[in-house]
């Protein structure tokens, strides 16, 4: 009998429960795709939870999740967070800043000792060691370990950390990447200057799921139309961009057009639009999939997502999407689809929000072909094949 | 509002060219004057920093900042939406307006003035720049002129 191919995972944080951002949760995925597939998976992480502390919660050690042995190890202690911040207020304002400096910004970021030593160790057994998202330190040092071995899943974005040479250095260093679009490889090729043939686009896949539309719409004695926003809320996710836009769209046309919103964050909408938000907080898959049903359209004005599994899952529940332009992949996906429209300012938001409020048999159009595209190219049967693909 | 010549053919539907409609709806609507107004300017506040690739949509915003500058200092008409004791409360209101109006006045004077400033500075720096890339450009073209054939 063949000996099963060994593969680790290596991520700051392993996604438990609901808290953790769509990078982690499609490397659990993958991770248990590949156990399905007859490989053993390790997952390496650290013993934080929260993204804002870093601050060891769970205990060291080991335990297995559907398959996947997750190894947690300490995260290191006595970051100097002044000089962290200090660097990063400069790269965030596109300041220029020497090797060195990045060098102190990644070792005062998130680091465990323990966890490059496991692989210093232990890292030769494994076939395969898949990493990501791309700006954390962790990564950045982790990935230098055994680069011979190590496929970067980067979750890569338009954005200054994407320009600094350490991480550059990373994506030439590695033996391959794993991208979630070719928007995202083709960010990667600009800005590195990567060769295209050690890159695969992936993805994460998606399976069918029932809707309820009209249960949801009862359950929340909804009577109007409305948008439906799921996720973090925070200016870099374009909030604050669309609670303005609605309440002029409200003003401007008359029409009356609620929000719904799933999710965590805080956010501060215009005083006349907060009677006519409907804030549902964390809720079940099933929840956030009824709301998307009974939604005129699902709104993601964010310019910085890889993949965005929100809107693919908006599709599969055959509601299509309003974006925001600025970001190249969800577009893409709405032009490859046909299962959205995209915004780059106000008017453009009226205009495609007014037309999927007059046109209903548009918006059915348009939800059958996302759904469509989503089964097509989204299907955990098509995202295996591309993954043994980029592992073999 | 747009609600145009959309179709649903054999092949479904075709996003690109609904979105190239409307983007020309929207570019005869601005020509237009349809989305004017301080209120467009303050929805687009958190969409500058995507718009910095976009140079048609910074004109237009300078223009809706142009016309949003200035905060209006002029008396308003009173309102009260509680139906008990609105007209009272509509007298409290309007005296407490009379009273506070000569310090308001003063302060959003003021604050216009800076206002004024502000966009005065911005569209300086606009045209100092929009002059600096010409003139680069214009040298750059003459430069390449000079280039040997191949």
């Amino acid at each position: 009998m063949a000996k099963p191919r060994r593969i680790a995972f290596v991520s700051p944080r392993f996604s438990e429960g609901p808290t953790v951002g769509g990078a982690e949760t499609l490397l659990r995925q993958l991770a248990e795709r590949l156990v399905k597939a007859g490989w053993q998976v390790d997952y390496l992480t650290t013993c934080a939870r929260n993204h804002f502390t870093w601050e060891n919660e769970i205990p060291p050690g080991t335990k297995t999740f559907s398959g996947i042995t997750v190894r947690y190890f300490p995260v290191d202690g006595g970051r100097d967070l002044d000089a962290f911040i200090r660097i990063q207020d400069r790269i965030s304002r596109f300041v220029p800043v020497t090797r060195d400096e990045e060098l102190i910004w990644h070792r005062n970021n998130v680091n465990s000792t323990a966890l490059y030593d496991h692989l210093r160790t232990e890292g030769h057994h494994y076939d395969k060691i898949v990493m990501g998202p791309y700006l954390f330190a962790l990564v950045v040092f982790a990935s230098q370990i055994h680069p011979d071995r190590t496929l970067l899943l980067p979750c890569l974005h338009d954005e200054c950390f994407a320009r600094l040479e350490t991480i550059r250095d990373m994506f030439l260093k590695v033996s391959g990447l794993i991208f979630n679009a070719e928007p995202e490889r083709d960010l990667a090729a600009q800005l590195y200057g990567l060769d295209v043939s050690r890159a695969h686009v992936v993805g994460m896949g998606l399976d069918n799921f029932p809707v309820d539309p009209e249960g949801f719409r009862h359950r929340h004695r909804l009577h109007a139309p409305y948008i439906l926003y799921s996720g973090r809320r925070e200016p870099m996710k374009g909030t604050p961009i669309l609670l303005d836009y609605l309440d002029l769209f409200r003003e401007r046309t008359g029409m009356d057009i609620k929000l719904v919103l799933t999710g965590s964050g805080p956010y501060d909408p215009p005083s006349r639009l907060s009677a006519h938000i409907l804030d549902l907080g964390f809720v079940s898959e099933q929840e956030k999939h009824d709301a998307m049903a009974g939604a005129v359209a699902f709104c993601h004005p964010s310019a910085n997502e890889s993949f965005s599994i929100v809107i693919l899952e908006s599709w599969l529940a055959g509601t299509p999407v309003l974006v925001h332009a600025a970001g190249s992949v969800m577009p893409f996906h709405c032009r490859k689809s046909n299962g959205g429209l995209w915004f780059r300012n106000y008017p453009e938001f009226e205009e495609a929000l007014s037309l999927l409020l007059a046109k209903p048999a548009l918006r059915v159009a348009m939800g059958q072909a996302g759904c469509a595209y989503v089964q097509r190219e989204y299907s955990w049967k098509a995202v295996e094949h591309r993954l043994e693909q980029a592992l073999a | 509002m747009s609600t145009g010549s959309f179709e649903i053919g054999a092949e479904g539907v075709d996003a690109g060219q609904i979105m190239a409609e409307i983007q020309e709806t929207v570019a005869a609507k601005m020509q237009s004057g349809a989305y004017a107004g301080a209120q467009l300017a303050r929805a687009e506040r958190f969409n500058l920093m995507n718009m910095k690739k976009d140079e048609n949509f910074f004109d237009f915003y300078m223009e809706s900042l142009r016309e949003a500058v200035y905060v209006d200092i002029n008396d308003f008409e009173i309102l009260e939406r509680r139906a008990v004791f609105a007209p009272l409360l509509v007298r409290v209101k309007r005296t407490l307006w009379s009273l506070l109006k000569f310090y308001t006045y003063r302060l959003w004077s003021q604050q216009n003035q800076v206002n004024g400033l502000l966009l005065s500075a911005t569209e300086e720096v606009d045209r100092k720049y929009r002059d600096k890339i010409r003139n680069l450009e214009e040298r750059l073209a003459k430069l390449e002129s000079r280039l040997p054939p191949g």
